[in-house]
């Protein structure tokens, strides 16, 4: 559009010019060709209008002065030569320009905007479907196994192929993290079966008349190895619940009433080594979570402070409405302790603990945003679990 | 007393009938939904296992027939799933008690007992076993007239080798049995000697003979 004003600005000036010096030209004719006939009756200038002087000059001139536009050429008159200037006014043009000018720039401002405002408005109407798709997308989390909803007709063919092809695709992204959920879930309950054969028939085996000091032996090793990994399976069953989300119903409970029920168990069962526990529980202390997760997450807690601990060692628990903090006695652990919460890492070589116990805590402590914090100084480990905002 | 055992695996089904016809029990096994529907409907049972994982059939629709036809049977629920909404929903369908596996043989044993107690004993809330006079109601034991002071724990290990009298006991078995916490979230059997350890002497002090045995360090026998 610009280049169109602009051309027909340039096409205008041209042909004002070429009028000027129509008109410039005109004028030398006619009144050279009147003054040429009567050089008596005829003036030899007239304001404005033409200036004949005898003389000579080379070529032709022309051009503009003030308000007006001359020509200079010479004629010859009866073997003499006269310079004839005509004059015209040029202010008219001038203003004739200025105002095209005026209006095309006008024009073009004016319509400059319309195009813009009228192309923003049919844009934004017109990319509508395109804007929700993608905020449907944005906020999609396939972990939340959400259907995803989307305008497959649109009006606009282009966004309804894609919506269609996003469709699909997230169903198929789905199905496959559907099935790899199940995988792991399903491989872990067919593992229950032999592990609850072999269990089985040792204890079977316990009862046999031939058992003699050697079989029994043999046995109780198979024993053993049979109950870790069948205590492994069932965490990591419980892991990969709590990946999934499968734990999703929280009630609010009452935490002291909790631990004092763990603990209760845990330091008569550990008395007779001789361990002292200490503790201090603030009165109806409540937590919003799902209670048997919790409960699982206490229980491993309280569980390591008393397996990891020394004879006649102690262990202290203590709950308030902001902290649940366990310290006890007992020899450092090897490794990095920031480690100590990954699977399988264990402190010490111990075969009574799998190493998924405290992946279990810190999966747990995860999911409700609590925050765990370990510390081993001087002879003393101190965990503390904190509640958000409490 | 008759038990019927449905249990799809074999070797498992082998294992828990094994271990009940040692203990003098008339027990019967059946693999599938339909031999489990049949035996049901021709016999009166004490007693059912039930695993709910069955092929052809839930074994929790069992268990909803044998309740719509009023039938009396004691039913123990068998699951792999440790789901507690699938313990809720069994118990729902009218099952008197609920074990996941992997279980422990004892264990099994001592639910089955304890579910015979409360169906033909009500009234009666003491058991005798040699010298020792357990009265459940209470949660006391005395032996010759006199009490002998027991720790929750104590207790519940004595009354757990008692219902397994005579038969062995793994220490994993009763570290499991003792718990009262989150299930699979067990401590280990590492002390349970230690009780095991006060309890005799506790007996003992009493005048009771020697009667819990260990067992070539597999477990521990009560034998009366």
């Amino acid at each position: 559009m610009l280049a169109g004003s602009v051309f027909f600005y340039l096409v205008l000036i041209g042909h004002i010019r070429h009028m000027k010096h129509q008109q410039l030209q005109l004028k030398q004719t006619n009144f050279w060709t009147a003054y040429s006939h009567d050089t008596v009756k005829v003036p030899t200038a007239l304001t404005g209008e033409y200036n004949i002087i005898p003389g000579e000059i080379q070529g032709d001139i022309e051009s503009d002065s003030a308000n007006l536009a001359y020509m200079r050429q010479t004629h010859p008159l009866n073997g003499r030569p006269y310079i004839v200037t005509t004059y015209i006014s040029a202010k008219e043009y001038r203003h004739l320009l200025i105002k095209v000018g005026i209006s095309e720039a006008v024009i073009f401002v004016v319509l400059l905007i319309a195009i813009v405002v009228v192309n923003r408005s049919s844009s934004r109407r017109l990319w509508t479907p395109f804007y929700s798709t993608m905020s449907a997308i944005g906020d999609y989390d396939i972990r939340q196994n959400k259907v995803l909803s989307l305008n497959a007709s649109t009006g606009i063919e282009e966004f309804d192929r894609l919506n269609h092809t996003l469709l699909a695709l997230i169903d198929n992204v789905n199905q496959a993290y559907r099935n790899q959920k199940q995988f792991t879930e399903n491989a872990s309950h067919e593992l229950q079966t032999p592990l609850a054969i072999i269990r089985s028939k040792v204890e079977l085996l316990t009862e046999s008349p031939g058992l003699n000091e050697d079989t029994a032996q043999l046995l109780q090793e198979i024993n053993e190895a049979n109950e870790r990994l069948s205590q492994m399976n069932k965490n990591l069953l419980l892991l990969t619940k709590i990946e999934n989300g499968q734990f999703p119903d929280a009630t609010t409970i009452d935490l002291s009433q909790l631990v004092q029920r763990l603990i209760q168990f845990f330091k008569e069962y550990y008395e007779n080594e001789g361990v002292n526990t200490t503790i201090t529980l603030e009165p109806a202390v409540q937590i919003t979570a799902n209670p048997a997760l919790i409960e699982i997450l206490v229980n491993n807690l309280l569980r390591n402070a008393y397996i990891h601990n020394i004879p006649n060692g102690w262990v202290m628990v203590r709950l308030t409405q902001t902290a649940l903090t366990i310290e006890n006695s007992g020899p450092p652990i090897e490794g990095d302790p920031s480690r100590l919460f990954d699977r399988f890492r264990k402190g010490r070589v111990d075969n009574r603990t799998t190493g998924l116990g405290l992946a279990l805590v810190k999966q747990i402590a995860q999911l409700y945003q609590y925050d765990i914090r370990y510390t081993y100084v001087e002879g003393v480990h101190q965990l503390q679990l904190s509640f958000p905002g409490a | 007393m008759k038990l019927l055992v449905v249990e799809d695996e074999p070797s498992l089904l082998n294992s828990i009938t094994r271990y009940f016809r040692q203990e003098q029990f008339l027990c019967e096994g059946v693999s599938t939904y339909n031999d489990a529907l049949q035996r049901m409907e021709d016999t009166q049972y004490d007693c059912i296992i039930l695993d709910i994982n069955l092929p052809g059939g839930s074994g929790l629709q069992l268990l909803k027939y044998l309740r719509e036809d009023k039938k009396k049977d004691g039913v123990i629920i068998l699951s792999a799933r440790d789901s507690l909404d699938d313990k809720i929903i069994g118990l729902d369908y009218g099952a008197d008690d609920y074990l996941t596996k992997p279980f422990h043989l004892p264990e099994l044993s001592a639910r089955v007992k304890a579910l015979l107690r409360r169906k033909y004993l009500d009234g009666n809330t003491t058991l005798d076993v040699g010298i020792l006079r357990v009265d459940l109601a209470a949660r006391s034991v005395t032996t010759a007239g006199q009490p002998i002071p027991l720790s929750r724990i104590e207790y519940d290990l004595l009354l757990f080798l008692v219902t397994n009298k005579n038969r062995v006991v793994s220490r994993q078995a009763i570290a499991e049995h003792l718990y009262d916490g989150p299930t699979d979230q067990a401590p280990g059997p590492e002390f349970v000697y230690s009780h095991i350890k006060n309890l005799k002497k506790k007996l003992k002090e009493k005048g009771c003979p020697e009667i819990i045995q260990s067992v070539y360090g597999l477990g521990y026998k009560l034998v009366v």
